[in-house]
């Protein structure tokens, strides 16, 4: 085990500091490269809450796309509650992206199609809950939704990356 | 020895001929009191004031801060904790330095968290905080310090648990980093909180990796016996007495004995049982294996005596569920006992000694519990029990004080200069 203050000893910890912040930057640029490089959908939500911002700096998010008929499951065996599953999406012609079916395994989109990975919240009689963890949605200081005051439905613009991660790119309130 | 103490009690010694006044004056001089101490805390608390402040400030205003500015707050403080750690370690101030590269490592991880929400990005698998665990491991290596060894065992069971719940997958990386890198990094230098707080952190992780994979709970005791293994192939201080080795092997024994008393409690409905019994070939080749292990181990130390906490686990599960069964553990945690017992009257260990005692107290509660509870009148129920009770623990208590004083005795009686712990004397009486 090396000694504490010999010159080896100090690269060694200036390397681990060093290779530290480049993968916070990497996980930075990761955020940057999903929105260059990555798929753009929308995906409607269900009027937001927003009485939490008084005391937490995110809302919730309730997507229309989080509940899928069991109808529309394409697994080998039925589907388990907390299993990662991935959820094809098609993007209809308002560009809002609806699903089109659940998977067990991974699959490639054909045009105007997505996959986003998601979880299994629960399994109803006749439908799925599904889980994105794009739910929680931290509001920047300068979104519109800081100065509403009523619950307005919103769409979400989301990307996602050719490696997997996705990204909420931004929040825009829907005109009723 | 506080100084308090030797204030209050060496007038006596004094008094009484053990030591002379000028040997009392210089026995109070090599202990200066420690009034100074309290005033160095002052710069301290007011400089954690002072940091809180900041930090408050910059909490307030997370979400309106430039995204560019976010990010450098945290890039900066996790550079500003580590160079000061190192600062104050080359200045002679460890305990300091040590705390301030434990905040760098903390920082570490919350950048990586706050800058993932920065960008609202997801991740799904666990690669992101990995390599949280990664760093923790490394920078253990490259300090002497407990505290440092803590950190990324108690990071890997975080992170094992965040992988769990939110992602839904098991993370053999982080298991294998934390019972590798942390695990290597104690059996170089065996302490006896770090294997405490390492058995209790795989243990941990073995039971996320229970729930999760929806397996039979038996199985969990494939791991936590592993790590108990890993005690007995320690080389530290031969014989007896390894509390470095013995700490890592508390935890999986604690549950191995938990387990046992449930199934002596709950064991009779055959609904409870057989949420217990994984395929019986698979399951006793594994446990016959982990058992080969440890029971090599011990030989190798010389330390076959403590082959008796294997009773734990005779798989006694798989008997039909009913009375059978719950004669069966209680038979088991008996002979455990009366194995603890008489292990430790032959080593005239105390603790052990109590230890004994309490685990044989608790098996006779829980047999007469489960032999009388549905036939005796209530209050006649209670009545006996605490009668029951109140005669064994006078009897132990007895039994004990008697072994120890014979232990003392025999020590003083050999001429031994100085109070030494009570030697091992005579064989042990019959027990149990």
């Amino acid at each position: 085990m090396p000694t504490r203050h010999t010159p080896s000893h100090r690269l060694l910890l200036r390397l681990l500091v060093a290779a530290q912040v480049l993968y916070v930057l990497g996980v930075a640029g990761a955020g940057y490269a999903t929105t260059a490089y990555g798929q753009h959908i929308a995906l409607a939500t269900t009027p937001v809450d927003l009485h939490g911002l008084q005391y937490e700096s995110f809302v919730r998010l309730h997507y229309i796309a989080a509940e899928a008929p069991l109808t529309a499951w394409r697994g080998a065996s039925p589907p388990q509650r907390r299993q990662a599953v991935y959820v094809l999406l098609a993007t209809g012609p308002d560009s809002l992206a609806t699903v089109a079916g659940v998977y067990d395994r991974e699959l490639k989109p054909a045009a105007r199609q997505a996959v986003l990975r998601g979880w299994v919240t629960d399994v109803y009689p006749r439908t799925l809950g599904l889980r994105y963890n794009l739910e929680r949605y931290y509001v920047p200081g300068d979104s519109p939704l800081r100065l509403g005051k009523t619950s307005p439905a919103v769409r979400v613009q989301v990307s996602i990356a050719p490696w997997g991660q996705a990204r909420i790119e931004s929040v825009r309130l829907l005109r009723r | 020895m506080s100084r308090k103490f030797l204030e209050t009690e060496s007038p006596a010694w004094v008094t009484e001929g053990l030591i002379t006044e000028a040997q009392r004056a210089r026995l109070l001089a090599r202990y200066p009191p420690e009034a100074v101490q309290a005033v160095g805390l002052l710069p301290l608390l007011g400089s954690i004031l002072v940091g809180l402040s900041a930090l408050s400030v910059v909490a307030a205003n997370w979400p309106s801060l430039p995204t560019t500015v976010r990010l450098g707050l945290l890039l900066g403080s996790l550079l500003a904790a580590y160079a000061g750690g190192e600062y104050f370690l080359r200045r002679g101030n460890r305990r300091l330095g040590h705390g301030l590269v434990g905040l760098g490592l903390v920082m570490f991880g919350v950048s990586i968290i706050l800058t993932s929400q920065l960008y609202q990005l997801v991740g799904y698998d666990v690669s992101g905080l990995l390599a949280w665990v990664v760093v923790g491991v490394l920078l253990s290596y490259l300090y002497n310090s407990t505290p440092l060894t803590l950190l990324p065992i108690v990071i890997g069971a975080a992170v094992q648990t965040y992988c769990t719940q939110a992602l839904g997958l098991f993370s053999y990386a982080t298991i294998g980093l934390v019972a590798l890198g942390s695990g290597y990094r104690w059996w170089r230098r065996p302490d006896t909180l770090v294997a405490s707080v390492l058995a209790v952190g795989l243990l941990w992780q073995a039971a996320l990796w229970v729930v999760l994979s929806h397996s039979k709970i038996t199985w969990f005791f494939i791991p936590a016996m592993l790590a108990y293994a890993a005690g007995d192939w320690h080389p530290a201080g031969q014989g007896t007495d390894r509390p470095a080795a013995r700490a890592l092997q508390g935890p999986p024994l604690v549950a191995a004995y938990l387990f046992a008393l449930g199934l002596a409690l709950f064991g009779e409905t055959d609904q409870y049982a057989g949420l217990l019994r994984p395929p019986v070939l698979a399951y006793l080749g594994a446990l016959a294996a982990v058992f080969a292990l440890s029971v090599a181990g011990k030989r190798r130390q010389g330390r076959l005596a403590s082959l008796p906490d294997w009773l734990l686990l005779l798989p006694g599960f798989y008997l039909p569920g009913g009375l059978p069964l719950a004669i069966a553990t209680l038979v088991v945690l008996y002979a455990h006992a009366g194995s603890v017992l008489a292990r430790a009257h032959r080593s005239g260990d105390a603790e052990q000694l109590t230890l004994g005692t309490v685990l044989f107290v608790v098996a006779t509660m829980v047999a007469y519990f489960k032999l009388t509870w549905a036939f005796l009148d209530k209050s006649l129920f209670f009545l006996i029990g605490g009668v029951l009770l109140l005669s064994l623990s006078w009897y132990l208590r007895r039994r004990n004080a008697s072994r120890l004083a014979a232990g003392a005795a025999a020590v003083t009686g050999a001429g031994s200069p100085v109070p030494a712990p009570p030697a091992p004397t005579s064989p042990p009486a019959p027990l149990a």
